[in-house]
């Protein structure tokens, strides 16, 4: 009788200490405000802004629909014919970004020779040492197919360079190698947004932030390069995408092709040749 | 003979600079290449990876207040999902990171905060700027029972004791 009776006095303490433990649990959970005020931030604001790689938006178009990546790749005819370092440094961002296009293709040959093309640029930017490992490791990852491997050790080599640069206190050309990255990435998307706009896809070059970011850092450069005339160029499409790109609205069709049109211009001031139609 | 006992004595002289010198610039390498809290982060986020996340090699790091927020803005694309994990070296120390949009609502899925390091989830309503929330603390009791579990003496006054902030590293990875 005693027994009968007391099952569901163990049973409402077992609930009681389950709902306790519960409100413990949520308690932990609820530390999160539901909501911060953004203008006032009582505490730091991180300066640093980490660029997306173009893949990060790339596996979102993969989602969307199939798409001939194949199409997408452009390695310019010939080596950069320059030694400034500033458009080297570009060059090599976009070059890092051809290398994700030809990952999504599944293309190993082009993939070898991004890497190969990785190499000889990083030697003339006086950082082969540090590349070769991950050029090498593009190579031999895009020879076994192993595409992930091949994200990891591009991301790598961009990072690499970054990191060697900001240690020779080249901090603007580190900059400059994620803005040639950006670029490459943002013009491949347009131009296969442009052949089956939808808002979903159009949407993904919402992008304000980032390119303000970028306006800051070219307009904050201080070397010779800031006057050179593919700078200059750069700065005038990045105002020009900034004018088109503007946060909470629909980026329309006609948006998308200007975007497309701006940004091939301004690879064509140091990556693309002007003789190739990248279109 | 003499030769000898004189560059034995010069070698002897030397010897006890070259191995400070060497020391200090292993010193110096290992301070340039290894984040601690980097590496404590990329090891939370170790799980997630075999769950089809892509870790991103470029991160965030520095030093900061306890109890003082920090935030970190960055671009998130919607059609992906993400996490975000921090992490910190300090003993005594512990994270929490949470996700906040555009207009400071809080967007995280799931969270977890495990002492040293945290991680948040998200999948993006809109491709928008969000804004990552990380706030470390510090317990000196903690810090105590900890270095005396692994056997780390007390402190002689003012020396290896908490200064005014702990390091932090965040790290995030995207599907």
């Amino acid at each position: 009788m005693i027994r009968t009776s007391s099952i569901p006095t163990i049973i409402r303490l077992l609930l009681t200490t389950l709902a306790v433990l519960t409100s413990i649990v949520i308690r932990a959970q609820d530390d999160v405000p539901e909501r911060i005020d953004l203008t006032n931030f009582p505490g730091e604001i991180v300066d640093k802004v980490v660029v997306p790689i173009p893949v990060e938006i790339f596996s979102v178009l993969d989602k969307l629909g199939e798409l001939d990546w194949g199409n997408g790749i452009s390695i310019p005819e010939n080596e950069p014919q320059t030694t400034e370092r500033a458009i080297l440094a570009l060059t090599f961002g976009s070059l890092v970004g051809e290398g994700f296009i030809a990952v999504q293709a599944k293309d190993r040959e082009k993939i070898q020779k991004v890497g190969h093309r990785v190499l000889n640029l990083s030697e003339s930017l006086g950082l082969a040492s540090a590349v070769r490992p991950h050029s090498l490791g593009i190579i031999e990852a895009a020879d076994l197919g192993d595409w992930e491997r091949v994200r990891e050790e591009l991301d790598n080599t961009q990072q690499t360079v970054r990191e060697t640069m900001v240690r020779l206190r080249d901090e603007e050309l580190s900059g400059l190698v994620s803005l040639g990255g950006w670029l490459r990435g943002t013009y491949v998307v347009t131009r296969f947004i442009s052949e089956a706009y939808s808002e979903d896809k159009a949407e993904l070059l919402n992008q304000p932030g980032l390119i303000s970011h970028f306006r800051e850092e070219l307009a904050s450069m201080t070397g010779p390069s800031k006057s050179s005339s593919e700078i200059r160029a750069i700065s005038t499409g990045l105002a020009r995408l900034e004018g088109v790109i503007t946060d909470e609205e629909i980026i329309s069709e006609e948006d998308i092709n200007e975007l497309r049109e701006i940004s091939h211009t301004m690879l064509e001031e140091y990556y693309f040749g002007t003789e190739d139609a990248a279109n | 003979m003499i030769l000898e006992k004189r560059s034995n004595k010069l070698l002897r002289l030397i010897a006890p600079g070259l191995l400070t010198a060497v020391c200090l610039l292993t010193v110096a390498k290992l301070y340039a290449f290894v984040n601690e809290a980097i590496s404590i982060a990329l090891e939370a986020a170790t799980p997630y990876v075999e769950q089809g996340f892509e870790v991103r090699e470029d991160n965030w790091s520095g030093q900061v207040e306890p109890k003082k927020p920090l935030l970190v803005r960055h671009q998130l694309f919607r059609g992906n999902e993400y996490w975000f994990w921090a992490g910190t070296s300090w003993t005594g120390a512990s994270v929490r990171v949470d996700i906040f949009d555009s207009s400071g609502n809080s967007v995280g899925l799931e969270s977890f905060a495990e002492e040293s390091y945290a991680g948040v989830r998200v999948l993006p309503q809109k491709t928008a700027t969000y804004y990552i929330r990380m706030v470390a603390e510090y317990d000196p009791e903690k810090a105590a029972a900890e270095a005396q579990a692994i056997g780390v003496l007390p402190a002689a006054d003012g020396v290896g004791e908490f200064g005014t902030s702990v390091d932090w590293g965040l790290v995030y990875g995207y599907r």
